[in-house]
């Protein structure tokens, strides 16, 4: 018998909702098996549960469910236009999986998706054929951890493993699998994959501290990225968004020294640096949920459908990184987001 | 505020005296009963579910839901089983109290969820709300001219269907049954969020709701009051937790402000969008405001004035 006491919220996964259709997928059988104490509720279609109108999020975040499902239609996407594409001309994203176990005050997946619940896809092996259609017409640079962070939710899912496995097999796919985990058992396992780059997202501490809730701290992320190197993989470190607080410059020059105590410039694949900005539907989404997050209600200036921080302040912070980073590794491996153009320029 | 709404007053009786509800002599057309200080309001709903929505749509138009506050249905309810199986009490006393993570209409085949976040000392289950009583010896709800007839559950926990509408939904074994849980949440939608409906269901019977009395819903009720009660009781604890993070000083002080500087709704709706960002980022808002009052710089002449001394303003304050 659970009780009602102070700690009032159910615990993370108290309730696994599970499409009728997948119930006797392998992939659920296992994640299931990993939540023996779970409620699993049966449901007809993922978005019986997960596209509810007037959902709150924030409190959805203090008790996040799971939500087992088949994806359909279509499984690959071209990138969107306010991600980095670091020059690959076939840039695509898949989502195997529907937001994140952190809980970070800025993410866009709060604008997007009217639940905080998490979807995990269990038919893997649909996006992978369609991955490996598309291989058949041209080379391919994928981005699998976009809306979601894949390596935190290893332990439940497993599919980084999966898709490392994939990648190993075509050579011409590339993929970036972004997160802001730092689970040293989860990447003691990798081997080197020279089409697998894993991409770190840094921030201050004082930052993480204020808005990236639930996550790693920047020396755990630092740890993790500087072992994958040591065992010879790619790493990406992503400075992507970059957030305004009071005293900005202090808190990135000590992130920036932190970063070159802990990695060998040298081997990283590249960099990214970019403000945060924002489609202006999704803030609008997200200050409705997030009514006491300093990040979401910064007066922002919106142009074009996006909101980004004032052009004084987000070329100021763009090129404090950028000149300090300049210094260290080759310009050509600087990927700055060109807001006048959308494209992918570079600093 | 707490909505609770039953369907029969003797569902409601224990709970009425229990939390101090005293009656609204004003309305006439439902039954209502309220505790102003204890924030909870008490509704009759009536049988069925167009009553129950009827009566669930009337106080939320009467009495706007605000966005931390909690819907509760609470009633009896019948628990399902196999036609012929004998009706032996399976629930240990406290433990007939079911928290519903699903909901079904049974006339639609729709299916509805309340979100799931709160501790709770209560079972789950899934629950049908059909238009007729739940009748096990009949193999279901027992009404011809709806279609139902038969549409019981069979030996594989799946009801035969008879009716030939695809949309028919199929009651299975171990379930819940009512007639307003499907009805309440489809009116509770209009004003309340997934996360703000609870459905708390007392099984009362196995398919014989004909042999329920009054006065046993009522006993039932009463035997179970404490486990409601103590439910109850920390979800208002919880919603008052929230309130007290949630008040804010300094949002007087900027009205005061607005009208100082004379500000048209579009300057007003930035200032305060400025000074909310402050506020939230960790800066002393009352004391920006009261310095821009010691040091002259508000109250302005006019909008003219106020407009610049809010571009100013704006400047400094990143």
């Amino acid at each position: 018998m659970k009780n009602l006491n102070k700690h009032y919220f159910n615990p993370f996964f108290s309730h696994i909702y599970v499409e009728t259709a997948v119930l006797g997928h392998p992939f659920t059988r296992r994640i299931l098996a990993k939540f023996p104490a779970a409620e699993i509720i049966e449901i007809r279609h993922y978005k019986d549960v997960f596209c509810r109108s007037h959902q709150s999020s924030a409190l959805q975040h203090r008790s996040q469910k799971l939500i087992l499902a088949a994806k359909q239609g279509t499984l690959v996407y071209e990138g969107a236009p306010v991600c980095q594409s670091f020059g690959n001309r076939y840039f695509y994203y898949t989502s195997c999986a529907m937001n994140c176990i952190f809980d970070c005050a800025y993410c866009y997946l709060k604008g997007m998706y009217p639940s905080a619940n998490i979807v995990i896809f269990v038919n893997l092996e649909d996006i992978f054929a369609e991955v490996a259609q598309i291989l058949r017409m041209h080379p391919l640079y994928l981005c699998v951890s976009y809306d979601t962070d894949l390596p935190a939710l290893e332990s439940i899912a497993g599919y980084v493993r999966e898709w490392c496995a994939f990648a190993g097999k075509h050579a011409d796919l590339k993929l970036e699998i972004r997160t802001k985990c730092a689970d040293p058992a989860l990447f003691a396992r990798e081997t080197p994959s020279p089409n697998v780059i894993y991409a770190f997202t840094l921030s201050p501490q004082a930052v993480i501290d204020a808005f990236e809730h639930h996550t790693p701290s920047l020396a755990k992320r630092l740890s993790c990225a500087a072992a994958l190197l040591q065992a010879g993989c790619a790493v990406r470190l992503c400075f992507d968004p970059m957030i305004y607080v009071k005293g900005w410059e202090r808190h990135y020059e000590t992130m920036l020294a932190q970063v070159y105590d802990r990695i060998d410039m040298d081997k990283i694949v590249d960099v990214s640096v970019g403000t945060f900005r924002i489609s202006q539907d999704y803030l609008k989404n997200m200050r409705r949920q997030e009514t006491k997050s300093a990040v979401v209600w910064f007066p922002f200036q919106c142009e074009r459908g996006y909101c980004h921080y004032p052009d004084a302040l987000m070329e100021e912070m763009e090129a404090f990184l950028t000149g300090r980073l300049a210094g260290r590794i080759p310009e050509e491996k600087i990927f700055r987001w060109d807001m006048e153009t959308t494209e992918h320029g570079k600093a | 505020m707490i909505y609770i709404f039953t369907a029969l007053y003797c569902e409601a009786h224990a709970l009425i005296r229990r939390l101090q509800l005293v009656k609204n002599q004003k309305t006439t057309r439902l039954q209502e009963f309220y505790n102003e200080q204890s924030g909870i309001r008490l509704t009759i709903t009536g049988v069925g579910e167009i009553a129950a929505a009827v009566a669930v749509s009337s106080i939320c138009t009467a009495y706007p839901p605000a966005e931390d506050d909690l819907m509760l249905n609470i009633g009896t309810c019948a628990y399902t089983r196999s036609a012929g199986a004998p009706q032996t009490r399976v629930f240990e006393d406290g433990e007939g109290v079911f928290l519903c993570n699903q909901i079904f209409e049974q006339a639609t085949g729709r299916s509805f969820y309340p979100d799931m976040l709160y501790r709770h000392p209560f079972r789950e289950a899934s629950i049908v709300t059909g238009r007729m009583p739940w009748n096990a010896d009949a193999g279901g709800a027992s009404d011809n001219d709806i279609g139902h007839a038969g549409a019981g559950v069979d030996g594989n926990g799946y009801g035969g269907k008879t009716s030939g509408d695809a949309k028919l939904f199929h009651v299975r074994n171990d379930m819940l049954y009512d007639m307003e849980a499907a009805g309440v949440y489809q009116a509770g939608v209009h004003f309340f969020g997934p996360h703000q409906m609870i459905f708390l269901k007392i099984v009362s019977d196995f398919g014989t709701a004909d042999g329920v009395s009054p006065g046993q819903v009522e006993r039932l009720m009463e035997m179970h009051g404490d486990a409601l009660l103590t439910f109850i009781g920390q979800l208002l604890e919880r919603m008052t937790d929230e309130r007290q993070r949630d008040t804010s000083p300094e949002a007087e002080l900027a009205d005061k402000l607005c009208r100082d500087l004379h500000c048209s709704k579009t300057m007003e709706a930035s200032l305060k969008q400025h000074l909310h960002y402050l506020a939230l980022a960790g800066a002393d808002v009352c004391l920006l405001i009261q310095n821009l009052y010691k040091e002259g710089i508000v109250p302005c002449r006019d909008k003219r004035e106020g407009k610049l001394r809010l571009e100013e303003l704006k400047q400094t304050l990143f």
